[in-house]
């Protein structure tokens, strides 16, 4: 008889809200929940790359390659800023495969001391991924992406230096210039400047990796810290400088893949197998090129090098 | 009429509460009989509520015991103390997200009883404090200040306790619905029946209301009368009080019936 | 419009990154509120012990967000994972919020509701969940609002060390230097701030006490 209408619901004021605060909670952790748990991306593959053309270019050729030898959907999230963020994305299963380079997961990842041999490298690479992680290392691309110390052709050649040791004397005189990572790195500056004994003129200019080159360039510094596939480096007639006490080491690029993606999916495996050795630094040194100074789309620079090498129909 | 009862309900054994530095109760010996309305009558800082306050162990003597029902609340959970004590306070203090009902039946529903006895008893209790029985089902927000506190006293008496205890419950009130109040809580303690201490600094109210008036002065027991005897009495703070209280005063000893 | 299109063209993406936001978020936040509520519940009953847990709440939320990612990432098993750093920095940017309002929501519950709830017998249990809780909750939840709409825009910088989320599409974007992949991070996180908002605005209302 009392409390008929709108008092009605109200009469256990106290247990209603707590049963609404518990269901709203509810609601808002199992749909984020569900989301992530173990993400099997069914038969969908996520491709992620680095932040930078090269990074760009291999994946784009693993997506394509995947995309044209398998039923497989392929996602592509590229642009991701660094090493440590395709990492921890990989480990999270957010990606299933992304370009890295022997050298990088040695030292910045595996936090080990740098060797000189490429197969070396490579094996000690593949197990601890391995072990560690849980991840695959596919076969080499074909091209050793090392870090080249760069000046301007006319430099190289006025002042007869060929070599990194023979630069030292002149580097007083210059401005370096390097991208971040590399600053940061345990296998970048530090020992390269320990090595060589380099005294560069002032503090080194950090800087964009795509911006180095045309700094070199322009004057605006004399000594760069690129690629050794950056297209830049015969278009702007820039000199390598060898690494004649070998500090670098090599940086062979390979796919990573998550195991559990190689379980899955065979297929996705036997795809980048056939990409094995195709790369070379020239190909990969005009590829950089096509993008970077011509322009040109990335996927389609992709599909040409996969057509031309009959990978892809 | 100072007799001493050989069962005390309530009994305060030389109890002395001090706090900060400040001696609020000093020495305080008291006993309360079964049945009878024991006014505290003082004015503030006088210590009055706060030995209201140790009857249902809201506050514990720093020296000395309270006894209820001849046990201290330290022997006895002072929760099971506390729900066989009903508390009425000034503020009223209802619950205001429960209604009514709900808010009356508070202790019986944490004693366990089912709810056809609760709504049983909810109802007898507002006929009981005149309130009419769709008020049930309202918020506090929705009564005027003497619905509340009506509802104040249901609440109390819901779980039909023995003891009542009362801190200036009707001091917010206007003129009037006090009145009314005070007349029918002198006819609910005749049908009910209850041991009462019941605070208040007002005079009249205490003659009116009062089976004896205890009253206190700086944390002291000054003396304990009865209402006929307070307006004649010849000590200080008595007379004191009548003083200030002024005239109508022996026909609020007669309970207004005179 | 050129960002309708692109999310419409890359929606699977968007919706992954959207439900990688929501576990950041709602983890988070779900940790905060089991740790911060009875916290304020713990300060409001004790107020000795106010100043201590409100200014150390304020202190972690004045280190700024990336400083506090940096500063975990060398904790080990926490920082092996940049998504369980980014979950445990949220959970404490939204302590604060959620531990002050409890503290203000149970300390405004009327004093004679208590004192009459003390003297009728009521346990301590029972007038917290029975009177202080219910009468509270609205304030609570206004302090989990406040969480919440941080941890939505806090978690897009959670992409800057790989914790994945909205952010990432913005961070992408500012690398690639494209416009609509910025905004098709952006405006889905505003949109989860706003609904939020509006969604746990909407209970606190509903929950005011008369």
């Amino acid at each position: 008889m009392s409390g008929i209408g709108m008092n009605a619901n109200k009469n256990d004021t106290s247990r209603w809200a707590a049963t609404r605060i518990a269901a709203l909670l509810t609601a808002v952790l199992s749909l984020s929940m569900l989301s992530s748990c173990s993400p099997s991306h069914e038969d969908r593959i996520v491709v992620g790359s680095k932040n930078f053309t090269e990074s760009f270019i291999l994946g784009e050729l693993i997506a394509q390659q995947i995309e044209a030898r398998t039923q497989l959907k392929v996602e592509r999230r590229f642009y991701l800023a660094g090493t440590y963020i395709c990492q921890q994305a990989i480990l999270a299963g957010r990606i299933d495969v992304y370009p890295e380079y022997t050298g990088t997961a040695l030292t910045a990842v595996l936090k080990q001391s740098a060797a000189s041999d490429k197969a070396e490298v490579y094996q000690r690479v593949k197990t601890e991924y391995e072990r560690r992680f849980g991840l695959t290392l596919g076969p080499a691309f074909g091209f050793n992406d090392t870090f080249a110390m760069e000046i301007r052709g006319e430099d190289a050649r006025r002042l007869n230096v060929k070599t990194l040791s023979q630069a030292a004397q002149f580097a007083p005189q210059w401005r370096a210039g390097f991208g971040y990572e590399f600053m940061e790195r345990p296998d970048g500056y530090r020992g390269l400047v320990a090595t060589y004994g380099l005294h560069f003129a002032g503090e080194p200019r950090i800087m964009d990796l795509g911006l180095l080159a045309r700094a070199l360039k322009d004057h605006q510094v004399d000594f760069a810290g690129g690629n050794a596939t950056d297209g830049l480096i015969p278009a702007l007639d820039l000199f390598v400088l060898q690494d004649d006490r070998h500090y670098f080491p090599p940086y062979e690029a390979v796919p990573i893949i998550r195991k559990q993606t190689v379980h899955e999916h065979p297929e996705v495996a036997r795809a980048l197998d056939a990409l094995n050795g195709q790369i070379s630094d020239a190909e990969m040194q005009q590829m950089n090129y096509a993008v970077d100074a011509q322009h040109r789309d990335t996927a389609d620079v992709a599909r040409e090098f996969l057509r031309a090498k009959k990978l892809i129909p | 009429m100072h007799a001493i009862d050989a069962n005390p309900v309530i009994e305060f054994r030389d109890v002395s509460y001090r706090v900060q530095g400040t001696d609020v109760l000093r020495g305080l010996s008291l006993q309360v009989a079964k049945g009878e309305t024991l006014v505290l009558l003082g004015r503030s800082g006088s210590g009055k509520t706060t030995t209201l306050k140790m009857v249902n162990g809201l506050v514990s003597p720093t020296s000395g015991a309270v006894l209820v029902n001849g046990a201290t609340h330290t022997d006895v959970d002072v929760i099971r103390l506390r729900r066989g004590i009903g508390y009425v306070i000034q503020e009223v203090g209802l619950f205001p997200h429960f209604t009514v009902s709900r808010n009356i039946g508070v202790v019986p529903k944490i004693e366990g009883w089912n709810d056809a006895r609760i709504q049983a008893r909810v109802q007898e209790l507002l006929q009981l404090v005149g309130l009419s029985p769709e008020i049930a089902s309202r918020y506090p927000h929705q009564l005027s200040g003497g619905q509340r506190q009506r509802v104040g006293v249901a609440r109390a008496l819901a779980a039909d306790p023995a003891i009542l205890l009362m801190d200036e419950p009707f001091g917010a009130l206007d003129p009037l619905t006090r009145d009314e109040l005070q007349r029918e809580f002198l006819s609910l303690q005749r049908r009910v029946n209850k041991t009462v201490v019941f605070v208040t600094h007002d005079l009249r109210e205490a003659l009116r209301l009062g089976s004896r008036i205890a009253l206190m002065e700086a944390g002291k027991l000054v003396t304990v009368l009865s209402p006929h005897e307070f307006v004649k009495s010849d000590d200080p703070w008595a007379s004191a009080y009548v003083r200030a209280f002024g005239d109508g005063l022996e026909s609020a000893a007669n309970r207004g019936t005179s | 419009m050129n960002v309708i299109r692109f999310l419409l063209q890359n929606h699977t993406q968007v919706l992954e990154l959207t439900m990688e936001h929501l576990w950041l978020v709602g983890l988070s936040t779900a940790f905060a509120m089991l740790i911060g509520i009875p916290l304020g519940i713990i300060i409001a009953h004790r107020p000795s012990w106010n100043r201590p847990v409100l200014a150390s709440a304020n202190i972690i939320q004045t280190i700024p967000s990336l400083a506090l990612f940096g500063f975990l990432l060398p904790v080990p098993w926490l920082g092996a994972r940049s998504d369980r750093l980014a979950i445990l920095a949220l959970t404490l940017y939204a302590l604060l919020p959620i531990i002050r309002n409890t503290y203000a929501g149970i300390r405004g519950v009327d004093a004679a509701v208590i004192e009459a709830g003390k003297g009728m017998g009521l346990t301590e249990s029972q007038l917290l969940f029975q009177v202080e809780l219910p009468l509270a909750v609205s304030v609570i939840l206004s302090g989990v609002r406040i969480a919440v709409v941080i941890s939505v825009g806090l978690a897009t910088i959670a992409a800057a060390i790989g914790a994945g989320g909205l952010g990432e599409f913005i961070f992408r974007g500012l690398a690639m230097v494209d416009d609509r992949v910025i905004l098709a991070g952006a405006i889905p996180a505003a949109i989860l701030a706003l609904l939020a908002d509006f969604g746990v605005g909407w209970l606190e209302r509903r929950l005011r006490p008369r």
